[in-house]
């Protein structure tokens, strides 16, 4: 029961982030309610017994991607611009609501981790579960997906050579 | 994994290891000539491997299996693959910039449909699908300058990152209902399903929708002709049938292994797509004045065709006729196809502006008459016109028609054909009229010309002895 009503609690929040996520007009604030939204599904993840995917799902889409895609985007409003901007960002009625549901959430994991047996209603999916079976059936689709972060690797240096080349001769045909 | 299971899966081991040289020999020098040479070796290499692998027989894995389908899918897919490099070297000679990595990117899109060739279970079909997906966004907006292959690229991206977002949710509502990946053991559980009906139902669709997407047809084409019109020459010709033709190969697996065609909703609703395709596919190419477009909307409507042999495969319970027909088909279809982008690739390879317009071709049997004959050729097969490959393949897709009793997509498929023979012949007209103003100098570009005379020769035998690979096709599940 508890389980029932914590899911439904997390899947709201996640499917609310989501919207505001969605409708924000700044970049910013959409990427935090991401962030939230990501930590929700994590939630999600660890009450039906899978805290490998929400380990993952917290360290690497919440924590590094997000966190380097909020720092570039705050890099990137430089100057007295940026500076006013920053000081709107530190507006209670801005930050309130994913505070607010991420302490929901936090309550949530509490009362999740207090409790001994923390997933009833699906089998509990250990990491080394999904170390064996990534590296045994399905270790032709690890390979694959090496070769898939290459063909990415690959085409985002070349473009992002374009992408400097063309920054190049624009401040040298500025200067002349 | 065995011994053996490696030996079956040597075509892409191989093409791995050629990827992972490549990189080495591109870091260490760089230069256009070697690293296109290095990558035909390897692709030929590839091919040597096939029989190497076809002599442990047919070994089904859990997430690959390689049989004669998969094989001869391969071999299509590895000679475009060959060809592309070919016609992209002759493309790129002439343009600056820095070349190297485009054919590490064709290598990269290839292994991903190979994989896609042989894939047997939902996680290969959608990391091939990805593989070569992300592979072409960077290929397409490949050309330094010009925001055309920029904007064409991002399209692309975007709609393909939904489509496979839709393909991936409808996978997951199957596999919620049927508790299984594997295309075999999801066709089993199908059929001993009673519940759940609703899951299964909008779980095809959204995969029919997401690989709608890929396929492009109607009503999901609209990315179509920007992306092949930014997109640089070989880069739409290697989209038009390597990647059209992989994914096509992979859904058809799935839908004879998996069984979809027990469903009649489904075949509706394939049936309506393949209609809409042909006619939307032919009646927005009547007007178009730029090839590439042109050649967008007539590769809708002849995906429109071939989705004609899923539907009757579905009415004869996944008939060895229908595969037959869609093989044959998609074979006609790539010759075909890369023999006009070869073609049209060549006359720009001069560098510069690439040649778009149909008003471009005017006059050329005068001063370029090999190429035009060629153009011509792989034209009057894209109609459907006897003596090509591409009559012998309507005439497959017509007979499993009939056998299906499907009268009123072969209605759709004779207008189809009706209205597609004024715009192809158009060109062809074009290509005959004087133009006394134009005396160019060109370099002759021998060896793409030597492919595309290849290709050339292949629409003929298909067309003319289409027994071998008729026999060859009737093999497959």
């Amino acid at each position: 029961m508890l389980e029932l009503v914590l899911f439904y609690t997390a899947s709201t929040i996640a499917l609310v982030a989501t919207i505001l996520a969605l409708t924000r007009a700044n970049a910013t604030h959409a990427l935090i309610y991401l962030i939230l939204s990501l930590l929700a599904v994590a939630v999600i993840f660890y009450i039906i017994g899978a805290p490998f995917a929400a380990a993952l799902e917290v360290v690497i889409y919440a924590g590094a991607i997000m966190v380097l895609f909020i720092f570039v985007i705050m890099m990137l409003n430089l100057g007295d611009k940026g500076d006013r901007r920053e000081k709107q960002l530190l507006k209670p009625q801005i930050w309130i609501t994913p505070v607010i549901f991420t302490l929901v959430l936090l309550v949530e994991l509490v009362l999740v981790l207090s409790q001994s047996a923390p997933a009833e209603i699906q089998g509990l999916v250990t990491p080394k579960q999904v170390g064996l079976t990534l590296f045994g059936p399905y270790v032709l689709a690890v390979e694959i997906a090496s070769m898939l972060l290459l063909a990415g690797l690959v085409g985002s240096y070349h473009l992002g050579r374009r992408y400097l080349e063309e920054g190049r001769e624009n401040s040298s045909r500025g200067r002349s | 994994m065995s011994m053996i299971e490696l030996q079956a899966i040597l075509p892409i081991i191989v093409l791995t290891v050629v990827i992972v040289l490549l990189m080495l020999v591109i870091a260490f020098r760089r230069a256009h000539g070697l690293t296109a040479g290095f990558t035909v070796v390897g692709l030929l290499c590839t091919l040597l491997s096939i029989p190497i692998a076809m002599a442990v027989g047919e070994q089904t894995m859990s997430l690959l299996s390689v049989d004669r389908y998969g094989i001869f899918f391969t071999v299509l897919l590895l000679g475009v693959a060959l060809a592309s490099t070919l016609l992209s070297w002759e493309y790129l000679r002439h343009r600056s910039g820095r070349n190297e990595e485009f054919y590490l990117l064709l290598l990269l899109a290839t292994l991903g449909a190979l994989v896609l060739a042989f894939a047997n279970h939902v996680v290969s079909l959608l990391l091939g699908m990805e593989l070569l997906g992300v592979s072409l966004y960077a290929m397409i907006s490949y050309p330094e300058k010009g925001k055309l292959p920029l904007e064409a690229a991002i399209k692309y991206l975007v709609l393909s990152g939904c489509a496979s977002a839709v393909l991936l949710f409808g996978f997951a509502l199957l596999y919620a209902a049927l508790g299984s990946m594997s295309f075999v053991e999801m066709g089993e559980r199908l059929s001993a399903a009673t519940d759940n009906q609703v899951l299964i139902l909008a779980g095809t669709a959204l995969v029919l929708a997401g690989v709608g997407f890929k396929l492009s047809v109607v009503p999901f084409h609209m990315w179509t002709p920007d992306v092949y019109q930014g997109a640089p020459l070989p880069v739409a010709g290697f989209l038009a049938t390597a990647s059209k033709g992989a994914i096509f190969a992979a859904l058809l697996r799935f839908f004879m292994e998996a069984q979809l065609h027990q469903y009649d909703t489904l075949l509706v609703t394939l049936g309506v797509l393949a209609v809409a395709s042909m006619l939307v596919g032919n009646l927005l190419a009547l007007q178009q004045q730029n090839i590439k477009r042109l050649l967008a909307y007539s590769s809708i409507a002849h995906f429109g065709y071939l989705l004609i042999t899923l539907v009757a495969g579905g009415m004869l319970g996944g008939s060895k006729l229908a595969v037959e027909a869609a093989s044959y088909y998609v074979v006609a279809y790539v010759v075909t196809t890369l023999a006009v982008f070869a073609v049209i690739s060549l006359l720009s390879s001069e560098g510069g502006d690439e040649k778009q317009s149909v008003t471009d071709l005017t006059g050329l049997f005068w001063h370029r008459p090999l190429l035009a004959g060629i153009l011509t050729l792989s034209l009057l097969s894209l109609a459907g016109i006897p003596l090509t490959a591409g009559f012998i393949g309507k005439f497959y897709i017509f007979t499993a028609g009939i056998e299906g009793a499907l009268w009123v997509l072969l209605a759709a498929l004779v207008l189809g054909s009706a209205i597609g023979i004024y715009y192809y012949l158009r060109i062809i007209y074009v290509m005959t009229l004087q133009d006394d103003n134009k005396t160019v100098k060109y370099s002759s570009p021998w060896l793409g010309e030597i492919v595309a005379v290849l290709l050339a020769v292949l629409v003929v035998w298909l067309g003319v002895l289409p027994q071998p690979l008729m026999v060859y096709v009737g093999g497959f599940f």
